[in-house]
């Protein structure tokens, strides 16, 4: 579409250009006309104009020949009536024009000049017949001065007889005088030509005027380079006959307009040469303005079409800036609309998955209750039903939550809550969880702990043991009976001192994942589907939420697989360290400063013997039983205040090798056994004393609580059970919603408890208000609820101008499940949130803890 | 940015559209001054004419001797004001009346302001009284002393030249190291040169034409005058008739005489042929090995001076060895000039040092003043060291009775048109017994 956008704005251009490039050219033909036009009629009346100039000189001439020939005449006559004619000739004294008069008288071959010596017709040539009037006249010769002349003669006619002839030399100088001493500005050349001998007799005198040529016809033609035979002939037959010449021809480079003008019949003639530049003058003025006009439009016209080719170009590229935003929007349009639909058919999916995973446990419920009813009687019958309820509705209450955790985190509200944890306790928690579902599935549970420098960390350990959780349960959801599932936590190469780096990783060798499922496997509302998980419930929504929550806590999370072969997961997160974490004081009070670990594991020793140095507590490793008993019978066997064997994997030997340790050491130094969690507690060998078993993997924290206990067990301290018993408690319940309250209600009568119910958080102030002293142990706190709802009920009460208003353990018992929620009741002055629905378990310890501590 | 640049556009093009209507109205505006459309040109009042030989013209070819002579004139134009009108006379033929013969009639009508005159003209002329004394001219305390010697008549300074012009033989030095000559001293060395070019095939040795030729015979007759060291009284002895021209003049006769008789000079081509016209197509083309003219000729852009051969140019044969002729040609004033003082005035100028200087620098030759010193072309190199000993023979001598340039050169001219050297000698004693009665006459 582009490129036929492209064409056609090329297509348009073409013909535009064209039509530019004719109407100059027209324009150019036109002017070149007109230009051409002018040149040629300047040229013609030039041509014309020289002309008139030539026939203007040579009128002048020839009317000087005239008058000079009257003139003759008439001194003629005078000396016909003078009575000495060779007297009146002495006497004549020479001007500028006539410069010799001379004087013979008839029959005689010689006569008298005014300049005293004796005249004669030699030397002087009249035989051309050539005549001024009715006077003969001589060829031009080099007169006694050095300069050109001509003589005329005139007959002395006295009474009707010729008595002499009267002649008189002229000089040509006479006649340059009377001529213009230039024309056409003084460009153009002007020589006298005598007819018959083709000298020069009159020339320029202007300086660089001689290289003109000047002593004759042929010097000339040489001079100015006029060499062409045909054209010499032309002009000759031209002189010969008397007739004017006129022709063009370059003199010195110079296109020049030569003529030769006959005068006085083609006696002499006017010759030169006009240059056409000198001729053209104004045509040429004409042209240079006509080209100037055309320059000058020309350059106005492109400067507007610079103009406009610039303001083409910008509105290019605007047009071409907003085709694209148009298509970046229409493919982000595309792209919002495929997101749309495939959130669409996600959630279409996702309801479709969701009204079936709602509905089967809803139906199990549903169905149980019915059986509830019909079999009320059958106590068997009723606990079996209870119990599958309870089961049906714990699977519908993870749904929720789910759903609830994606669409909070897709809203942006999560925040994280972070604290101080230890990976014990982490991995403790998940273990607890993930290990009874492994054990269900037949399957091993392989927990390792390496590298990691720091137990304590801070985090969300909710959030943190929700990731875990999350791909853990999948794992054991998605590897078949009888298979592993391994949970790693690797201490990675720190990036800040300030912050343990550690690699979580979780695998398993199940069903594996397809790489198209791979890529979608982060988004929300996606569940592996194929005939083998199809059997697996799930929301779908675990992986999505565990990304979203790992990349909240700025770490990142990966997934390899292989179809049939397993499945990888990595979660690197950073997480920082807490300042003064070590204890190392208890480590002196309980008098250890040295233990004996026998660890065939060197990884494991090295993690042991780390972080036991952070406590000042010194680690000894022990490869082996041998090694390990070798050391505790050497000098250095005393020191050890501890002895940690692991005993994994090793059966009846560990038993075995735990009593050499045994007997190679003091009866009272404690010996723990590193174990795995599965290990069977209880065996007689480890009832014995001094003994006890320290679940791997190895944590200062789980060690020292199991130090305290051995400690605690030494000392004949038996902890006390904290059981949930809540037998001769009182309540007050605020809960409005009347099957919640009866709940309730029931639960804790169960527990030898009672409780009074109000309907909303007003009674329940005015309730608690009107209380006696210690009359209720706790306050249960709905916090929805009409008319007054728990968070202000909270307030009213520890507002109270009571004692106990302060002290009274006010719970909060709420749908709402969220972190916020928590924050919120906790801040209205409540001690505690529970979730409903409700943990009885939960509730028991809860209450048992607040109530009981009130005690 | 891109706006930005779009704005510059604009405003450039505005601009140059500004700028547009600006020119086109400066060049189309303008407004006469006055009803009156004839507008009062400046009439050169002052113009001096001057006569000046002319060659044959070439197409679109300068002559750079007369070009030198023109700055000079420009320079004197620009200075004072003037129009320097030329006027010229170039024969035809050598039926023609001569350069000289025209000048001397021009002069006697007074028909021009300045000439340029041959030394025999200038005596001719000096004598006859025809010419101003130019001795009170600035640029005359400059000059020469052999130059004001040459051009003073009567004690009047009447002529002063640009340049010093000599005379010399222009060598084909290539042909002559073909044949393994020796340049020529004396006019023995010369003869036995021509004889073996004549043997070995070259037609005519020598090109020469109806001018030049005078040369060999001044060299040989003046060489022990000029340069003997008794100078003046020699000359006085030849004024006073006492001694004779023929008897001077008589061995450089015999000398041609013989170069005719054996052809090692063409005298009937010669008779007829104008100066380098004649011969010098053939000394080009290297068909004659040696020609006479003058210095200027060697210099490059003029006669001679593009020659595809090495060329010499040395001086005439003579008992003393190599002998430059120098005639002196130079500027005079008509005595009853029309703009006399005007035409002093631009003599003034156009052999002011300065004008001597531009005069030589372009044309590359001894120049008359003792303040003007230039480089000549290597080929000069023998004659200008000749010139430098202070060795070389006055063509003209304005102090003898008998002018020597012209007379020598028509007796030649006659020599080559077949008359024995008996008759030339008579002819120079009756020119001497004339002179020596115009003397008597005059006095």
């Amino acid at each position: 579409m582009k490129k036929r956008k492209e064409t056609g704005t090329t297509d348009k251009g073409i013909p535009l250009l064209f039509s530019i490039i004719l109407v100059f050219a027209i324009l150019g033909v036109l002017v070149f006309s007109v230009s051409h036009k002018i040149t040629r009629e300047m040229s013609a009346s030039a041509i014309q104009n020289l002309s008139e100039t030539l026939d203007l000189i040579k009128a002048t001439i020839e009317a000087i020949l005239n008058k000079e020939a009257e003139y003759q005449k008439l001194m003629a006559e005078e000396i016909a009536r003078a009575e000495d004619p060779e007297e009146y000739i002495r006497a004549y004294n020479k001007n500028r024009t006539m410069v010799k008069l001379s004087f013979i008288w008839k029959g005689k071959t010689e006569g008298i000049s005014n300049t005293g010596e004796a005249f004669s017709e030699e030397g002087l040539d009249f035989s051309a017949g050539d005549m001024v009037g009715e006077l003969f006249i001589s060829d031009s010769y080099l007169n006694y001065m050095g300069t050109w002349a001509y003589t005329m003669k005139c007959p002395v006619v006295k009474d009707g007889q010729e008595i002499a002839t009267f002649y008189v030399e002229y000089v040509y100088d006479s006649l340059d005088r009377s001529l213009p001493e230039g024309f056409y500005n003084k460009k153009a050349m002007l020589y006298i030509m005598d007819a018959k001998t083709k000298r020069l007799v009159m020339k320029p005198k202007g300086m660089g005027e001689r290289n003109a040529g000047h002593l004759n016809l042929e010097d000339f033609y040489r001079a100015n380079d006029i060499q062409d035979e045909e054209l010499r002939q032309e002009v000759e037959e031209c002189l010969e006959n008397g007739k004017n010449v006129m022709f063009y021809h370059n003199i010195r480079n110079k296109k020049a307009l030569n003529y030769m003008w006959s005068v006085n019949g083609g006696t002499v003639y006017l010759i030169g040469y006009v240059p056409i530049e000198a001729i053209q003058q104004e045509g040429k003025t004409v042209n240079q303005n006509i080209f100037t006009v055309v320059a000058v439009m020309l350059i106005a016209f492109f400067l507007c079409c610079i103009l406009y080719y610039f303001n083409q170009k910008e509105q290019n590229r605007i047009r071409r800036e907003r085709e694209k935003e148009r298509e970046i929007h229409s493919i982000q349009l595309a792209e919002a609309l495929q997101a749309a639909q495939i959130a669409s058919n996600s959630k279409t999916m996702f309801l479709s998955n969701m009204s079936h995973d709602i509905r089967t446990p809803m139906n199990a419920v549903l169905g149980f209750t019915t059986l509830l009813a019909r079999d009320a009687e059958n106590p068997d019958k009723v606990r079996e039903y209870t119990k599958k309820i309870a089961a049906s509705g714990q699977h519908l209450l993870s749904l929720i939550n789910d759903i609830l955790d994606v669409s909070k985190i897709e809203s942006g509200k999560v925040v994280l809550n972070v604290g101080v944890f230890t990976l014990n306790d982490l991995v403790s928690s998940v273990d607890a969880i993930i290990r009874p579902m492994a054990k269900a599935r037949e399957q091993k549970f392989h927990v390792m702990v390496t590298g990691i420098r720091h137990e304590t960390l801070m985090g969300d350990e909710t959030r943190i043991n929700q990731v875990l959780i999350n791909l853990l349960s999948n794992a054991v959801k998605y590897t078949q009976p009888g298979g592993n599932v391994w949970l790693r936590m690797i201490g990675q190469k720190q990036r800040s001192a300030q912050y343990e780096h550690i690699r979580i990783e979780v695998e398993d060798d199940g069903y594996g994942m397809t790489p198209e499922y791979l890529e979608k496997i982060f988004d929300a509302f996606t569940r592996a589907e194929n005939s083998t998980t199809n059997k697996v419930q799930g929301t779908g929504l675990g992986m999505a939420i565990t990304k979203n929550i790992v990349e909240l806590m700025g770490g990142a999370i990966d997934v390899s697989s292989q179809v049939d072969k397993g499945s990888l997961f990595r979660v690197d997160l950073e997480l920082k360290i807490p300042e003064g974490q070590t204890d190392k004081q208890f480590w002196k009070e309980a008098g250890i400063s040295r233990i004996l670990a026998v660890e065939s594991d060197a990884g494991a020793c090295q993690d042991i013997r780390t972080w036991m140095a952070d406590e000042e507590v010194t680690v000894d490793i022990a490869q082996g039983i041998e090694e390990a008993v070798h050391l505790l019978q050497g000098a250095a066997g005393e020191k050890y205040q501890m002895i940690l064997l692991d005993v994994e994997g090793m059966g009846e030997d560990g038993i075995q090798a735990a009593g050499e340790i045994r007997g190679a050491v003091d009866a009272g130094i404690p010996i723990l056994f590193l174990a795995a969690n599965d290990i069977e507690e209880g065996e007689g060998t480890l009832q014995a004393q001094q003994m006890g078993v320290l679940v791997k993997p190895f944590f200062v924290s789980a060690f020292k609580a199991k130090v305290l206990e051995l400690q605690e067990k030494g000392g004949g301290k038996e902890k006390e059970a904290e059981s949930g018993n809540l037998e001769g408690l009182y309540f007050l319940a605020a809960e409005d919603n009347e099957i919640n309250a009866e709940i309730l209600s029931e639960i804790i009568s169960m527990e030898g408890a009672g409780c009074e119910v109000v309907e909303n958080g007003k009674l329940a102030v005015e309730r608690f208000a009107h209380s006696r002293a210690g009359e209720f142990d706790a306050i249960l706190m709905d916090v929805q609820m009409p008319v007054m709802n728990g968070y202000d009920a909270t307030r009213a009460i520890r507002a109270l101008e009571r004692q106990d208003a302060k002290e009274i353990p006010i719970i909060a018992m709420t749908a709402n499940a969220f972190a916020e929620d928590e924050k919120e009741a906790l801040q209205a002055g409540m001690n505690v949130h529970l979730a409903k629905p409700i943990d009885v378990e939960l509730l028991k310890q809860v209450i048992s803890q607040y109530a009981k501590g009130r005690e | 940015m891109d706006r930005g640049k779009d704005k510059k556009r604009v405003k450039s093009a505005a601009a140059c559209l500004a700028g547009l209507a600006a020119f086109a109205m400066l060049a189309c505006g303008g407004k006469p001054n006055g009803a009156n459309l004839i507008t009062e040109e400046e009439d050169s009042a002052r113009v001096v004419t001057m006569f000046s030989p002319m060659e044959k013209t070439e197409p679109n070819v300068d002559n750079i001797a007369r070009s030198a002579a023109d700055k000079t004139v420009i320079l004197a134009e620009k200075k004072l004001g003037v129009r320097v009108n030329y006027v010229t006379y170039t024969a035809e033929n050598y039926q023609d009346k001569t350069y000289d013969d025209v000048a001397l009639d021009r002069a006697r009508n007074d028909m021009d302001d300045i000439y340029l005159l041959n030394p025999d003209v200038i005596k001719a002329l000096g004598e006859e009284g025809k010419l101003m004394d130019l001795s009170g001219l600035e640029c005359a305390k400059n000059l020469r002393d052999v130059v004001k010697t040459a051009n003073t008549v009567d004690g009047k300074l009447v002529a002063i030249p640009q340049e010093v012009v000599a005379y010399g033989l222009f060598i084909n030095k290539d042909m002559f190291d073909r044949y393994k000559l020796e340049l020529p001293e004396t006019p023995e060395d010369f003869l036995e040169c021509c004889r073996i070019f004549k043997e070995n095939g070259i037609e005519t040795p020598v090109g020469a034409n109806r001018w030049w030729l005078e040369n060999f015979v001044l060299a040989q007759a003046y060489a022990d005058l000029y340069n003997g060291g008794n100078t003046q009284a020699e000359i006085a002895a030849l004024n006073s008739g006492e001694s004779k021209y023929s008897d001077y003049m008589r061995p450089g006769f015999e000398f041609l005489k013989e170069m005719i008789d054996k052809g090692y000079v063409d005298a009937k081509k010669a008779y007829v042929s104008e100066a380098i016209e004649g011969e010098g197509p053939d000394f080009l083309a290297q068909k004659t090995p040696i020609v006479m003219a003058y210095w200027g000729a060697a210099n490059t852009e003029t006669a001679y001076g593009d020659a595809d051969f090495e060329m010499l140019v040395i001086g005439f044969p003579s008992s003393r060895g190599q002998m430059p002729v120098m005639p002196m040609t130079g500027f005079a004033v008509g005595a009853d000039a029309e703009h006399a003082q005007d035409a002093m005035d631009v003599l003034e100028v156009m052999l002011s040092d300065e004008a001597l200087q531009i005069y030589a620098e372009t044309n590359r030759v001894i120049s008359p003043s003792n303040n003007v010193e230039v480089e000549c072309v290597p080929a000069l190199k023998p004659l200008k060291d000749r010139i430098e000993e202070d060795v070389f023979v006055l063509g003209a001598n304005a102090g003898m009775k008998l002018e020597q340039w012209g007379n020598t050169c028509l007796i030649v001219r006659e020599l080559l048109n077949g008359a024995t050297v008996e008759e030339c000698m008579a002819e120079f004693d009756r020119l001497q017994e004339e002179s020596m009665g115009n003397e008597r006459n005059t006095g």
